[in-house]
């Protein structure tokens, strides 16, 4: 009897308990059922080559902001101004791109005018950060203030610049800027000549002739198109968005941060309870204020690939992106609370947002709106699978 | 005692707006000693420690840290002078492992900021076995440990970095009967080690008997009553533990009614 101790009393468990206790386990069965539904209903287009790249097109431009969103809801605060920040980058950069350097200072390279903007959009995030932790106000009405200040501002200086809400039509400066290759442009392209490369030997002999009836050529396309070969018979798709390279690059920082170093765990404790994080010498404060400015850089990428990758930008941009980033979050198992989640389950949120967002595309019988529905139901979901994790972990005592 | 008190406070007073918390309060705490400190709500005891752990400032007096006038402007300070505060709430992150509460804000790491995770998880089992606990896994959180193993937890991590003064918020008040018992063996292993000094805040009469070696009492801000075991008579430590009234009074006053 004496022998017992308290911690006999929690059992070890097998390896498929552990997994069924990680943050990401919902969000990766979520994922799963929706790759599975799309595929089947899409008939398998969703994953051909276009479908593919059209889907990690969007998977990366929410990821990114949703990775921002997470560190700092892991710390405990929202950020509501992801959205108005993404429009006001995009006027930024753009305006800059059209009418040169503020102040007459010249033109305008695509780098130049994305690091002027970073400037203003860092400080923005440095701002909300500071009101929010020096005023111990919500994040939520803090940023909902930005929210309309950032949009409001927006607009004014797209009509006090541009006598116009948008600006289109830039020329297409991937051709001379690296640059703007690199953020509106296409990456991982071997990706694709090796799909291509796999494609012409299973498809060998393979060819149009002129006595195919109609269905027979269009199967044939159908069937082409998994090998990443057009109609002509040529290599159909030669790259990934460039947004994909950035959605690894800060999804891997972020991960790591979280997962190994000391900075990671200060923003766990910053949002499981701040008090005992600054009892035990955790700078509280800076830890948020630098998440802040965090979710602003995010913001500003995600605008700076848009701007680059179409060529142009409006007042309108990043509409309702604040709080699809919050919705994956959640999706992905990040507590409401803070101090709980990880970046793996906020990939797999991103996942299955992006696929159904971009259902539409590939099963033409259904109506986008329904996207939104599925947001609502998903998320309430998950926020009871993620309040049951958080019991389970706490012991429910 | 002929030895230096290790931590000794003269006069302390300290002042919110209008309101006087501390109006004067003398305290020396030695190495090896438990030191009681005993109030009734609201008689000061957690403006003193929170004055002690760097979290306030104090308004008027001094600490002396080895005879050495000190002053604390933040709670860093106050632990790299050596003291080491377990606070009610004991501080520590439900959600987070056993070894990133025992590290937490001073994680081990490696030159590129990345933490050295095994060693950290090495290092907390052993702690805490040293006083009394041994945690089958570090890695799992808090939140699953009992009242009393967070206790220790808190306990072995103040000693871990250095405290040589280690200060108890009530580390007793929320715990299950044998859970408190289980405490006030670590409290005695710890003073068993001789060179740490612990203030020990209660409202238990009977805990502070089993193991201070000193006490002190205040109300409404100012010391009442204070001396070693031997020069307080149990008769006086029960009065002064109820704020100076009499406990016969009381009876009497509870039987009229």
């Amino acid at each position: 009897m004496s022998e017992r101790s308290e911690s006999d009393r929690l059992q070890r468990e097998g390896w498929l308990q552990r997994m069924l206790r990680r943050p990401e386990i919902g969000s990766f069965v979520v994922m799963i059922i929706i790759i599975l539904a799309l595929a089947f209903a899409s008939n398998g287009k969703a994953f051909n080559a276009l479908g593919l790249k059209n889907n990690i097109a969007i998977i990366a431009q929410l990821g990114i902001i949703a990775v921002g969103a997470a560190l700092l809801m892991i710390a405990g605060e929202f950020d509501l101004s992801i959205g108005p920040m993404i429009a006001f980058a995009g006027m930024s950069i753009a305006i800059m791109m059209k009418w040169g350097l503020p102040f007459g200072l010249g033109e305008a390279t695509p780098f130049l005018a994305f690091l002027i903007t970073l400037c203003m959009t860092l400080a923005f995030g440095w701002l909300i950060g500071n009101i929010v932790v020096r005023s111990g106000l919500s994040s939520f009405i803090v940023t909902l203030a930005f929210w309309f200040f950032l949009r409001g501002l927006t607009e004014v200086c797209f009509r006090l610049i541009n006598q116009n809400t948008n600006v289109s039509g830039l020329p297409d400066f991937k051709k001379e800027s690296w640059f703007a290759e690199q953020m509106g442009g296409e990456v991982f392209g071997w990706f694709f000549d090796a799909w291509y490369w796999v494609g012409t030997q299973v498809s060998a002999g393979a060819e149009f002739t002129a006595e195919m009836t109609k269905s027979e050529k269009l199967d044939m396309i159908n069937f082409l198109s998994f090998l990443n070969i057009n109609r002509k018979m040529e290599q159909w798709v030669t790259g990934f968005d460039a947004r994909l390279l950035w959605f690894i690059i800060i999804a891997g920082a972020a991960w790591y941060v979280l997962a190994r170093t000391q900075l990671g765990s200060w923003i766990y404790a910053t949002g499981d309870n701040k008090e005992s994080a600054r009892a035990n010498g955790v700078p509280v404060n800076r830890v948020k204020i630098g998440l802040f400015m965090f979710s602003a850089f995010c913001a500003t990428i995600f605008a700076t690939c848009q701007v680059f990758d179409t060529n142009s930008s409006d007042a309108a941009k990043g509409m309702f992106k604040e709080l699809e980033a919050i919705a994956i979050a959640v999706v992905g198992g990040i507590l409401m609370t803070g101090g709980f989640g990880s970046i793996v389950g906020v990939i797999f949120g991103a996942v299955t947002f992006g696929l159904v967002a971009n259902a539409v595309f590939f099963i033409p019988w259904i109506d986008g709106a329904w996207f939104r529905v599925f947001v609502g139901t998903v998320l309430l979901a998950a926020v009871f699978a993620n309040e049951r994790i958080r019991k389970r972990i706490t012991g429910g005592i | 005692m002929s030895k230096q008190a290790y931590m000794r406070v003269e006069n302390i007073v300290k002042k919110f707006g209008p309101f006087t918390a501390l109006n004067g309060v003398d305290l020396e705490v030695h190495a090896g000693e438990v030191h009681a400190l005993l109030g009734d709500n609201g008689a000061g005891k957690s403006t003193l420690i929170k004055i002690l752990s760097g979290v306030h400032e104090p308004t008027g007096g001094t600490i002396y840290i080895e005879g050495k006038p000190t002053t604390f402007r933040n709670p860093r300070d106050a632990s790299a002078a050596g003291i080491g505060t377990v606070y009610q709430d004991l501080a520590v992150n439900q959600l987070m492992s056993v070894t990133r509460n025992f590290f937490m804000g001073r994680e081990l790491t490696t030159r590129f900021g990345a933490l050295r995770m095994d060693e950290m998880n090495q290092i907390a089992h052993d702690e805490m076995l040293k006083i009394g606990i041994n945690f089958s896994d570090p890695t799992q959180a808090v939140g699953t440990m009992s009242g009393g193993q967070r206790q220790t937890l808190a306990i072995a991590r103040a000693i871990y970095f250095g405290a040589k003064v280690l200060i108890l918020d009530e580390p007793t008040s929320a715990l299950g009967q044998k859970q408190q018992m289980e405490v006030l063996k670590t409290i005695k292993r710890v003073r068993a080690r001789g060179d740490i000094a612990i203030i020990f805040i209660t409202h238990n009469e009977i805990h502070s008997r089993l193991i201070a070696d000193r006490y002190t009492f205040l109300a409404l801000g100012e010391v009442i009553g204070s001396g070693t075991k031997a020069e307080l008579e149990g008769e006086d430590i029960r009065r002064l533990m109820a704020g100076g009234a009499e406990i016969k009074d009381l009876e009497q006053e509870l039987a009229a009614i």
